[in-house]
């Protein structure tokens, strides 16, 4: 692996502003020596086009609306031949969070410790390095 | 439900659940309040200052009030129950509002969708059409005054308080204008109509802060018009109701909560000096019902009200020099603190959310709601809504809780901690002055970085243990999990709504509409009120969006000051 931190981009799928729970984990991964792109609210359109575009080590997602949005930017993202893995956080049910992991999505709804999160997105962004160098 | 699984990895691997089970501490146990003020094993008499004795000697209902807002208190004056309501389409909104006060609710809140009503956008604009499907999952879509009469049917405005919608500030205007024209036309005479539109300052740029809204200095305007309107035409309203407890739930500590609420209410005040022929004093009754916090600091959160009334009377008799000691009355509505309610094993949440009640009535607050069990995993369902308005009627009912006025009044312990709370509040709000003043902390983002650090060391105390939360970092083993699979309300919202608006523009004369978006745009671009030129554009059935399309010309967009 290079010495480069990984890169995730963060972004919140909803309109609805809430910044409390998305920057302590953007600060948690930062003190853990990623490089977070934190995009704010976002559509799904721009976040695919910014993960691509920063061709980012993983992409997480903080939800305050309805999930479905998450498979679709996994979707668009596949489309468009990124295997960038997804982590997501924020608003969940538990029914909702069964099927996101289902398709092997990483879930952290409240609660959720910084620990865990951290030791995840370092997981996930390692596996990500790894996908790349076989690409190359 | 079983608890978070923590650590569950990719693959499906158990991960290391229960790692933190029995989190030991980092540190030896620090005894303090959340807000860090320190705490001795046990409290005298030489604990409380003498000049606090002092204070209350006065009883409840008094100046300085600290003892209770009302001589009687719920001898005479009930608390309200007031949760928090609304979802899907107007008709669905309605069907919640009635299933509650049916259920014992004595006033009621609505909830408008944060996409169309908080960012003023119809439902055709792209940014809601990107995410339709999050459209009226929080609030009802309400696009015009015509949803506003849906959603009231058959709800009787003229003897029921109600919270009308329009907390977040760009959006109060409109939301006020609409209810107003909806009492209006029943023949309701204004000048009895009681309610509030909130319009809240601590929500809009401090809490949760919109993509696009108009920047705070043009909201403290709106929120100036609404004060001189409602004091000359509508007395018994509340024009705009200080929330902060949205400043509390973003990470400010009990003192701050306090300071921020008088330094907002400073702006406001100063601001009607300033610019307005009305005196302070008439504005102060309608300025003077706001909200608070409690939260899971049982005795703090007492004392926190007690300091509250005590220093909203010493701000306008000392800064404003109001003599009518009843205009120097506050009134506190009280919310439980939605974070201290848990995702995992929401049921303890009951138990949690009938202290936070309990600390909400013995500090003495005039109305509350109560956070449901559901609280971290959707909008309330309906039992979740009605356990919280249960919870209510065992405290009003069940453990003779409402025989006495203030009844820890005159305990060390707490009669030293509202004399500390005071204190340090009256700092932290010297601390804003200094900075520029309420509104100049939201524009550089000072207010924010305090609560993030604040809600930074609520998340750390969790995470190193120093701080037990039941069923997250402790005692995570359920036996019997409880399912609750939260409340997923309506998925027709936005296709509903675009028929409606389709409607709307085709059946409505459209030359009258326009005319009155003029003179709403002149209005903002004078000084003059805007709150006559918005209830004739309202009566003219224009949208949210085209009041969001004036506001954006005339005022653009505010430059937020944090990233996230
Ligand atoms: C605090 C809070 C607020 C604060 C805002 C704080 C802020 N600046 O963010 C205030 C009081 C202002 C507020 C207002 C409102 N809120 Co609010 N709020 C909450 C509350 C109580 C706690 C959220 C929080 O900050 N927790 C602490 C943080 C640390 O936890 P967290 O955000 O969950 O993040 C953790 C995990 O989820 C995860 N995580 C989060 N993001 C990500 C991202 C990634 C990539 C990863 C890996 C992990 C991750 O890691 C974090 C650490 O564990 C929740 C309910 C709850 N108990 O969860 C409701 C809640 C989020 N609010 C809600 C609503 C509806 C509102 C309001 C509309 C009013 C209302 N009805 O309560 C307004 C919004 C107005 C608007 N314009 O948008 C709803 C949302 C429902 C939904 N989407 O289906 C909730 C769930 C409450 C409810 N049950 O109704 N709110």
């Amino acid at each position: 692996m290079s010495d480069e931190p990984a890169r995730i981009l963060m972004a919140k799928t909803s309109l609805d502003g809430h910044w409390r729970g998305v920057t302590i984990v953007e600060r948690a991964l930062r003190e853990a020596h990623f490089e977070v792109i934190a995009l704010g609210m976002a559509t799904a359109e721009e976040i695919v086009r910014a993960a691509v575009d920063e061709e980012v080590d993983l992409v997480g997602l903080n939800l305050g609306g309805r999930s479905a949005v998450v498979e679709r930017i996994v979707a668009e993202l596949r489309a468009q031949g990124s295997d960038v893995p997804v982590m997501v956080g924020g608003v969940i049910t538990p029914q909702t969070k069964k099927r996101l992991e289902s398709s092997g999505i990483a879930v952290f709804p409240p609660g959720s410790s910084l620990e865990d999160i951290v030791a995840t997105a370092r997981r996930l962004c390692e596996h990500s390095a790894e996908m790349k160098q076989e690409a190359q | 439900m079983s608890g978070i699984e923590e650590g569950t990895s990719l693959d499906g691997e158990p991960g290391n659940a229960g790692r933190r089970e029995g989190a030991s501490r980092t540190t030896a146990p620090a005894y303090t309040t959340s807000s860090g003020i320190p705490l001795s094993a046990h409290y005298g008499p030489g604990d409380v200052p003498d000049d606090h004795w002092l204070k209350v000697t006065a009883p409840p209902g008094q100046a300085p009030f600290t003892r209770g807002a009302y001589p009687e208190m719920y001898r005479s004056k009930p608390w309200r129950i007031f949760q928090l309501s609304g979802f899907g389409n107007p008709e669905d909104e309605r069907e919640r509002i009635r299933f509650l006060l049916e259920h014992g609710e004595t006033g009621f809140l609505m909830e408008h969708d944060r996409m169309t009503a908080d960012h003023l956008y119809d439902v055709d604009h792209p940014e809601v059409v990107a995410r339709r499907d999050d459209v009226g999952l929080t609030g009802a879509v309400i696009l015009s005054v015509d949803d506003y009469e849906t959603v009231l049917d058959g709800i009787d405005i003229a003897s029921t308080y109600a919270h009308a919608g329009g907390a977040v500030v760009q959006h109060a205007p409109f939301a006020n204008a609409c209810y107003w024209t909806v009492a209006r036309r029943r023949g309701i005479d204004l000048r009895r109509l009681a309610g509030t539109g909130q319009s809240d300052f601590n929500l809009t740029y401090l809490g949760c802060i919109n993509k696009v809204q108009v920047p705070p200095r043009d909201g403290l305007r709106f929120n100036l018009d609404l004060i001189e309107h409602c004091t000359r035409y509508l007395p018994k309203w509340v024009p705009v109701s200080i929330a902060a407890y949205n400043a509390a739930d973003t990470g400010l500590n009990a003192f701050e909560e306090l300071g921020a609420l008088m330094a907002n209410a400073a702006e406001y005040l100063d601001g009607i000096r300033q610019r307005s022929k009305l005196e302070v004093a008439d504005v102060a009754h309608g300025v003077g019902g706001v909200n608070l916090r409690t939260s899971m600091d049982f005795f703090e959160d007492i004392a926190k009200l007690r300091a509250a009334r005590s220093m909203w009377e010493r701000l306008l008799r000392e800064r404003y020099g109001v003599t009518d000691e009843r205009a120097r009355r506050l009134r506190i509505h009280v919310v439980t603190a939605g974070s201290a309610m848990t995702y995992s094993q929401p049921l303890n949440n009951i138990a949690r959310g009938t202290l936070m009640g309990l600390a909400a009535v013995l500090g003495g607050a005039q109305s509350l709601g109560v956070s449901g069990y559901d609280e971290a995993i959707t909008i309330p369902s309906e039992h979740a809504h009605q356990m919280s308005v249960r919870i209510q009627q065992i405290l009003a009912h069940e453990a003779n809780l409402t025989a006495v006025a203030d009844p820890l009044g005159g305990s060390w312990l707490v009669e030293s901690l509202t004399a500390q709370l005071e204190e340090r509040a009256w700092e932290f709000f010297e601390l804003i002055q200094r900075e520029g003043g309420y509104v100049a902390t939201l524009d550089s983002g000072w207010l924010h970085q305090r609560a993030s650090a604040g809600a930074s060391l609520a998340m750390d105390q969790v995470e190193n243990g120093d701080r037990i939360l039941v069923g997250v970092n402790a005692y995570q083993d359920d036996v019997s999990p409880f399912e609750v699979e939260g409340f997923e309300g309506t998925t027709d919202a936005w296709d509903r709504a675009m028929t409606r608006l389709a409607a709307l523009r085709r059946e409505r004369d459209s030359r009258a509409a326009a005319s009155a978006l003029r003179t709403l745009e002149g209005a903002c671009r004078s000084e003059v009120n805007i709150m006559g030129p918005m209830l004739d554009a309202v009566e003219a059935r224009v949208t949210v969006g085209e009041i969001g399309d004036v506001f954006r010309t005339v005022f653009g967009n505010w430059d937020v000051p944090i990233v996230f």
